[in-house]
């Protein structure tokens, strides 16, 4: 009785640095299940990869016809193919980590009922296997470059910050929502609309410079907003992001994250319990 | 001194039943609503999974734990592998908790077996480094290595359960959760896990097996823990809890009402009860290899019958039929006229190893074309006697035998 006990699972207190250490010794784990999932999206199907191509490709030809050729639409004096396919690959990569992440929890349910292991490395593989999909898709992008022969500049590496605020934003996000996935089917129902409203609240298919002055500040809560908007900034016009705008995102972003990963580590306690 | 592996304080689970599979955002502002309006909250249907469990493990045992269905057994695995949390109470583990539990829970058809075993391994806990060095092992004791990189989904049932064991018992964990993975897989693959694990008690590891097996029980655990409706009903020496449990289970069975609906409730016979008797006379439910045993039946004809036949199938604990006996193949006549009649079977001697049984009986007419009346599982027994549940054979029985040795 007088020698000392591991605390373990019930008396456990959560601590950010404690699951963050368990995490970082599943990293591989984390690359198993990214691997399974990439493997198991392009098996037997016709196109393969392509696939990752053809989302947000598509998405380009309707919008193209739909704003540039009917609505007319501005683009920034931009080929309107291009202005929208350089936001699209960005926000397919946001779409698919999100609805891909939200029923994560559901759609491992078999290993989460009988196997612990850290939840959140299913989020990070499925923000991984939507990565590898953003690179392909990016492919196309160089190619569309070359062909409106549109130079790039320096400034295209703010991609990099960028994508890091996406990436954390996103995976806020989707600890939320997968822990009440979890519990309420209903936020899997209302996702996919969700998600169609919320890229048109987000200058993705119209240039930023469309929404009237008056409805900014209410628009640009939008996370999602500044970030597209930087991506084609550092893109199509060699200029840099809104730095106001970056250097306000990225503590809150932080902030956001861990208190969400606090929630996640919470809920995820009894998930096997409700799934 | 030895030192406490894993010790629960007072540990609860509870479940709030609810209708359907999954809440809706709807039912919860409803019952939220309910709550605030009628200033109670509304308790909905809980059930206590666990209530107030304690027990101590020491590091190096080997604990059977025993139950029926939905007392909890799970539930104490569930919570020792991290994969819930107690209501209330907490517990303490000593190392590392690894469990065989479901093996290949884990698995996707798509990816070969090499890839398999990295991602179960992982799923387990298991470094990369680790898998590396352990793989030629883990294929080779699950012998799929023609297999290895082939897509699971061509691979046989067999081939599947074998990697899956194979993984997880190339975890080493400290503490080792065993359900039922006895019950799976071939005779010869059973053998090897059976060794596996004797090969982690020599190595001082704890395990907690489960299983409805009480012979596999107790040829294995140091002591046995019997959960009962969420409760410790008993803690202590295997023989002792397992007979404990096995009466209450008969006990059970027998003081469950008679099913009136049953479609042999009109039937012109009944069996009216089922005895089970010793040597010695008792009807204790426990029998003696080697010595005599009786098999009482008494039954009531309601409408004359001509010529019923009795027939006792023997089975396992699983369930699983060892053999059986009929009045008509051995050339006897039940009594069919109106009234109430006694047929007893005599087994001399008992030839069953030591373990634990259950006999199903039923009464047919003369053609074997229906059922007059059955009772599955109409009594459990217990055998004491030589164990052949060894290392070299297995099994049920032990046959009258001589041995001859010689020079060829």
């Amino acid at each position: 009785m007088t020698e000392p006990l591991n605390p373990a699972v019930g008396d456990k207190q959560p601590g950010l640095m404690s699951d963050l250490r368990e995490l970082a010794q599943h990293a591989h784990l984390i690359l198993s299940f990214a691997r399974r999932d990439i493997r198991a999206k392009y098996k037997q199907t016709l196109f393969g990869v392509a696939w990752a191509v053809i989302q947000p490709l598509s998405l380009m030809v309707v919008f193209t016809f739909v704003f540039s050729m009917f609505a007319h639409v501005e683009s920034d004096g931009l080929p309107y193919p291009i202005f929208a396919y350089s936001a699209l690959v960005f926000w397919t990569f946001f779409s698919l980590c999100v609805s891909q992440g939200t029923v994560a929890m559901t759609a491992n349910a078999n290993l989460v009922r009988k196997i612990y292991f850290p939840r959140e490395t299913l989020l990070l593989a499925v923000m991984i296997s939507a990565f590898m999909d953003l690179l392909i898709a990016a492919v196309l992008l160089v190619g569309m470059f070359f062909y409106y022969r549109i130079g790039l500049s320096w400034a295209f590496l703010w991609v990099i910050p960028l994508l890091l605020l996406q990436a954390i934003f996103t995976l806020a996000l989707i600890f939320l929502s997968s822990s009440l996935h979890v519990n309420f089917r209903d936020i899997g129902h209302g996702l996919p609309l969700l998600l169609q409203l919320w890229m048109f609240a987000t200058p993705v298919a119209y240039p930023l410079a469309s929404v009237p002055a008056w409805l900014l500040p209410v628009y640009m809560l939008n996370p999602m907003a500044g970030i597209i908007d930087g991506y084609r900034r550092v893109l199509l016009h060699g200029a840099h992001p809104d730095l106001n705008y970056l250097a306000f995102a990225f503590p809150i972003a932080i902030v956001g994250v861990s208190l969400a990963y606090l929630v996640f580590k919470r809920a995820e306690r009894t998930f096997a319990d409700v799934i | 001194m030895r030192e406490i592996a894993l010790k629960f304080n007072s540990v609860s689970k509870k479940y709030r039943l609810r209708y359907g599979w999954y809440r809706s955002i709807r039912d919860e502002i409803a019952r939220i609503a309910r709550g605030l309006l009628l200033k109670k909250p509304d308790e909905p249907n809980i059930f206590w999974a666990l209530r107030d469990v304690s027990f101590e493990i020491m590091r190096g045992e080997t604990i059977g734990l025993i139950g029926a269905n939905g007392a909890g057994k799970s539930t104490i695995l569930k919570i020792l592998s991290r994969v819930t949390v107690p209501s209330s109470g907490s517990l303490s583990v000593n190392g590392k908790v690894g469990a065989l539990i479901e093996v290949g829970a884990g698995f996707h058809p798509d990816l070969t077996g090499r890839e398999n075993v990295y991602l179960n391994g992982a799923i387990m806990g298991m470094r990369k480094r680790e898998i590396d060095e352990k793989f030629d092992q883990i294929v080779g004791f699950a012998e799929v290595e023609n297999f290895i990189d082939t897509p699971l989904k061509f691979y046989s049932s067999g081939m599947m359960v074998r990697l899956g064991f194979a993984v997880a018992a190339h975890i080493e964990p400290e503490i080792l959760l065993v359900d039922e993975v006895l019950a799976v897989g071939d005779t010869s693959f059973q053998a090897k896990c059976l060794n596996k694990i004797a090969e982690l008690k020599e190595q001082d590891k704890t395990i907690i097996l489960v299983s409805h097996a009480m012979p596999s029980i107790l040829q294995h655990s140091s002591r046995v823990l019997w959960i009962d409706h969420g409760v410790v009903k008993g803690f202590g020496d295997p023989e002792e809890t397992v007979e404990h449990y096995l009466r209450t289970v008969h006990e059970h069975d027998a003081s469950a009402p008679e099913p009136d609906e049953s479609p042999t409730s009109d039937s012109p016979l009944r069996i009216l009860s089922v005895i089970v008797r010793n040597a010695d006379g008792h009807a204790n439910g426990s029998l003696t290899f080697g010595q005599l045993a009786s098999f009482e039946l008494a039954y009531k004809v309601r409408r004359i019958v001509d010529d019923p036949v009795v027939a006792l199938t023997f089975h396992d604990v699983r369930g699983y039929p060892l053999g059986g006996l009929t009045s008509r193949l051995d050339g006897i006549k039940l009594d069919g006229s109106e009234g109430t009649g006694v047929v007893r079977l005599i087994l001399s001697p008992v030839l069953f190893t030591r373990g634990t049984y259950g006999v199903t009986i039923a009464i047919h007419d003369s053609r074997i074309q229906r059922y007059l009346d059955m009772r599955p599982r109409a009594a459990t027994f217990m055998v004491d006697g030589p164990s052949v549940a060894s290392r070299e054979v297995s099994g049920h029985f032990v046959f009258p035998h001589t041995w001859e040795v010689g020079p060829g």
